[in-house]
């Protein structure tokens, strides 16, 4: 606006004055253009997507999330948490949820003799922290999934060598 | 007793030592004031790079500012690793904040320098979109998150920087951000026909598809993946953890407390 | 179990992408199938693919309706803004003769149903 009064007061000195009564009358603060020169279409569009909608909280990400029909109608999801090495490793590294898809075919490879698979899937490895944020990552993206290996308590057990042989334990045989 | 004290003496002095040796001239007051041996264990391990405390300070004192300033989009201030300010704001803030950011005269960080995006399956809101930010003015660097899910648009910060056009694309293609009022949002790194968002984490290293050009219909076909050879699991990840000794030793990120609960703390 | 039923029925207020209601995301997605529709002619013409005007029809079809079951308007957003994309790839002849035949799945051969060609081909 200020462009347009400066446009006026260069080109007609005449109408100066009636150019700053105009802009003097019409000024409430600076004008967004982008406000100013939109439709009263856009206007109404802008302000509908500025508010909210509502919505179901269960959504099915499956149609957007660029995973192949087949692998999503066919497939399901284990979610389960690493097993700890049989050997005495230590197990720092198993306390993550993981999720694993089923097991598809394999084939030998005739030129190589590998082990050729059609399962893009399979080297997939996505971590969770708990079982339900997993079950909440599938339920979203539209994969069947069942829990695998849930986690029940041992029971407490003493640790001791000379229990083995307490009074109680029925350890010993008669030499008679 | 009188060895224990000897004992003490000897460490003090040999801390002194070691202080003169490391830390410039200037610092004799903060010698004096600092009589347990902390500073002199630290000052051993010259690989640890040892952030600049007056930037430090100053840094935490500008995201002190910016959170008094903003606090309907500003949740929190936090400093990672020793001196890199980070931002982090709600999803419906972006534009705001960027545009303080580059307008304010103590601040000017009018330099867009990068868009990151950050993909966490587990979390609710799975993606992180970074603002890396860089004022000339002051030669300082800060960074600005917010986060968002497959679903919620984020504004287009195109409209404050005119380089998030093409970084806002790129997060578009890769994680499937959606950002809103963007001028030209499409495709820019993966091919036409594409289905996907290569970068999140659920997606296989893989694909889903190949290509293959086909002698016989003379053109490029699609179709779905076949391994030669199956990827290999090997699981590389430590049963150990590393280094016990330093769990807490550099905090990844340490949060700026407000001005008044840092007012608080210091009574 | 209660809780993730309780999920199913619950809602949640969102920001909108393009949409505010079910209404308006119909006819989005009917203006997006109308715009394929007319410019399928110009398709076939420009990138010389072996395919009728009426089969590339069908197949416009087979793709909307893949998608009929969606009801959340938000993934209809997204899904027509991916829908608008692609229009405008193919349109601007970004993409190649390749890109086209690839919703046809020429080179793939149908997986087998019947008991006899399963056990013939070795597929469970």
């Amino acid at each position: 606006m200020s462009l347009i009064r400066q446009a006026l007061a260069r080109t007609a000195p005449t109408m100066q004055f009636t150019a700053r009564r105009w802009a003097s009358s019409q000024d409430g603060g600076p004008l967004d253009p982008s406000t100013a020169l939109a439709r009263p279409e856009e206007l109404d569009q802008r302000n509908k997507l500025s508010g909210k909608i509502t919505v179901p909280v269960e959504v099915n990400l499956g149609p957007i999330s660029g995973v192949p029909e087949e692998q999503l109608k066919e497939r399901r999801v284990r979610i389960h948490i690493p097993p700890k090495n049989a050997m005495q490793s230590g197990t720092d590294n198993i306390n993550t949820w993981q999720i694993e898809f089923d097991n598809r075919e394999r084939w030998e490879n005739p030129l190589m003799g590998w082990a050729s698979t059609g399962d893009p899937l399979s080297n997939l490895n996505v971590k969770f922290g708990s079982k339900e944020e997993a079950i909440t990552y599938c339920e979203r993206n539209g994969w069947r999934w069942f829990v695998d290996g849930d986690l029940k308590p041992k029971k407490e057990r003493v640790k001791n060598y000379g229990i083995n042989f307490s009074w109680n334990k029925r350890t010993r045989v008669s030499t008679k | 007793m009188a060895a224990l004290i000897r004992n003490l003496g000897v460490r003090i002095a040999s801390a002194a030592l070691t202080a003169k040796h490391v830390v410039p001239a200037g610092t004799a007051a903060f010698r004096m004031q600092s009589t347990a041996p902390v500073d002199a264990k630290a000052a051993e391990k010259p690989t640890v790079r040892k952030p600049d405390a007056a930037a430090r300070s100053s840094l935490s004192d500008f995201g002190r500012y910016v959170a008094e300033c903003l606090p309907k989009y500003v949740q929190k201030v936090q400093l990672t690793s020793g001196d890199e300010l980070e931002v982090l704001i709600a999803p419906e803030g972006v534009v705001p904040v960027l545009q303080f950011l580059k307008d304010h005269h103590q601040a000017q960080f009018t330099n867009l320098v990068d868009i990151a995006g950050v993909d966490v399956p587990c979390r609710k809101y799975r993606f992180e979109v970074v603002y890396n930010i860089l004022s000339l003015r002051y030669n300082a660097r800060i960074r600005v998150k917010t986060y968002t899910d497959e679903l919620t648009p984020l504004d287009s910060a195109c409209e404050v920087h005119k380089a998030a056009n093409w970084y806002e694309r790129e997060i578009w293609d890769m994680y499937g951000v959606f950002f809103a009022n963007h001028p030209d949002l499409r495709r820019i790194l993966t091919d036409y026909g594409f289905e996907g968002h290569p970068q999140r984490r659920d997606f296989p290293l893989s694909g889903y598809v190949e290509l293959r050009y086909d002698d016989e219909k003379k053109r490029v076909v699609c179709e779905p993946l076949e391994l030669a050879q199956e990827f290999r699991k090997f699981d590389l990840s430590a049963p150990w953890e590393q280094f016990p000794n330093f769990r807490n030793a550099n905090p990844p990120a340490e949060e700026v407390q407000p001005a008044k609960a840092a007012a608080g703390a210091k009574k | 179990m209660a809780g993730r039923e309780a999920v199913k029925r619950a809602v949640q207020q969102v920001r909108p992408i393009l949409s505010v209601d079910r209404e308006e995301a119909r006819k989005r997605a009917l203006n997006l199938y109308k715009a394929w529709y007319r410019q399928i002619p110009y398709i076939v013409m420009d990138y010389d693919i072996p395919m009728s005007i009426e089969q590339c029809r069908s197949k416009l079809r087979e793709e909307f309706v893949k998608h009929r079951q969606v009801t959340d308007i938000r993934v209809i957003d997204m899904l027509v803004i991916k829908g608008q994309m692609e229009l405008k790839e193919t349109v601007e002849i970004w993409k190649q003769k390749g890109h086209i035949m690839r919703y046809w799945k020429e080179s793939q051969d149908p997986k087998p149903t019947d008991f006899l060609s399963k056990f013939i081909q070795g597929v469970n």
